[in-house]
């Protein structure tokens, strides 16, 4: 093949920029539900901790 | 009413578009990788290569495609913003802000792979050309609609101004699409016609054919993708998204 280097390097452009279009949303949708988890468990054990203005 | 108007403004409930994003987007993206291979399998082995440029012409096979794409994805987010203007529809304002991303990554893929082809045919990588040039804009266009999104706090506020940038940016596609022909350029002319007759050999049309089928279907994919996640960004505090966490009621 000729130009093959140049032909590869603009195939492997192609296929990164989809690979990271690709993982972008899942990394950020796994985000959003890990925070919302952990805001879920900071709450139940700010219920859980004995308040002091409740007493 | 009617079951298409009915979907249509089921459409528009938060948790109901997640469920649909999610069950469709993996399908989206597969269809379009599946046709993209298709695609990618003819221009790489079956197509002969071009008389006058050897192999360097197979990077047309992702170049046009995705140059296509860019332009089409910046129309496409000009009219969900001009939808979510006028309408307030805020599954608009996600879909049009969740366009500029895969614009942008279009975008980049097609100045990329233009300067790859464009060292070994034009003998530089860059050349402030009139096609070159106006595609650049685009592609500040693309990351000026996504620094606006991130810039302001309110996030319906931050959609609504950063659609109106996007519909301003629509006077480009027009100065992009017509450069070659306004301008003394050395970007070549327009060889593939979707209407009419092309100037490239009949046999070397079908990959381009699939590659353009498959980067929209991927395209689908990925939109649905990123209006889920940002759809679940903005309905952090609801219910049905902390079920959809898996935290316990």
């Amino acid at each position: 093949m000729s130009y093959a280097g140049y032909v590869t390097a603009a195939y492997a452009v192609f296929a990164a920029v989809l690979l990271w279009d690709f993982v972008a949303p899942r990394i950020r949708i796994a985000q959003v539900l890990r925070a919302v988890r952990l805001l879920a468990r900071r709450q139940a054990a700010r219920g859980d901790a004995p308040n002091e203005l409740s007493r | 009413m009617s079951p298409l108007i009915r979907w249509f403004h089921q459409l528009g409930s938060p948790p109901y578009f997640d469920r649909f994003a999610a069950r469709w987007a993996p399908w989206a993206y597969a269809l379009g990788l599946a046709t993209m291979a298709v695609g990618l399998y003819g221009a790489l082995f079956s197509v002969p290569a071009d008389y006058q440029q050897g192999d360097s012409f197979r990077i047309l096979y992702i170049h046009v495609p995705s140059a296509w794409m860019s332009m089409a994805m910046f129309a496409l987010m000009a009219l969900y913003g001009a939808i979510a203007l006028v309408w307030r529809i805020k599954l608009c304002e996600i879909l049009a802000m969740a366009c500029a991303p895969i614009g942008a990554a279009f975008t980049v893929i097609t100045l990329a792979t233009g300067s790859i082809w464009g060292k070994p045919m034009w003998g530089t990588w860059w050349d402030w050309d009139p096609r070159l040039t106006s595609q650049l804009v685009l592609l500040f266009l693309y990351f000026g609609v996504i620094g606006l999104y991130a810039a302001i706090e309110d996030r319906r506020a931050a959609a609504r101004a950063a659609s109106l940038l996007a519909i301003v940016g629509v006077v480009m596609l027009p100065i992009i699409r017509y450069s070659v022909v306004w301008w003394n350029s050395l970007h070549q002319g327009q060889t593939i016609r979707v209407f009419g007759e092309s100037s490239m050999d009949a046999s070397m049309i079908p990959p381009l054919l699939w590659m353009v089928v498959g980067t929209k279907l991927w395209a689908i994919g990925s939109l649905l993708a990123r209006a889920r996640a940002d759809n679940l960004q903005r309905e952090a505090g609801k219910d049905w998204v902390r079920q959809l966490a898996g935290v316990p009621r």
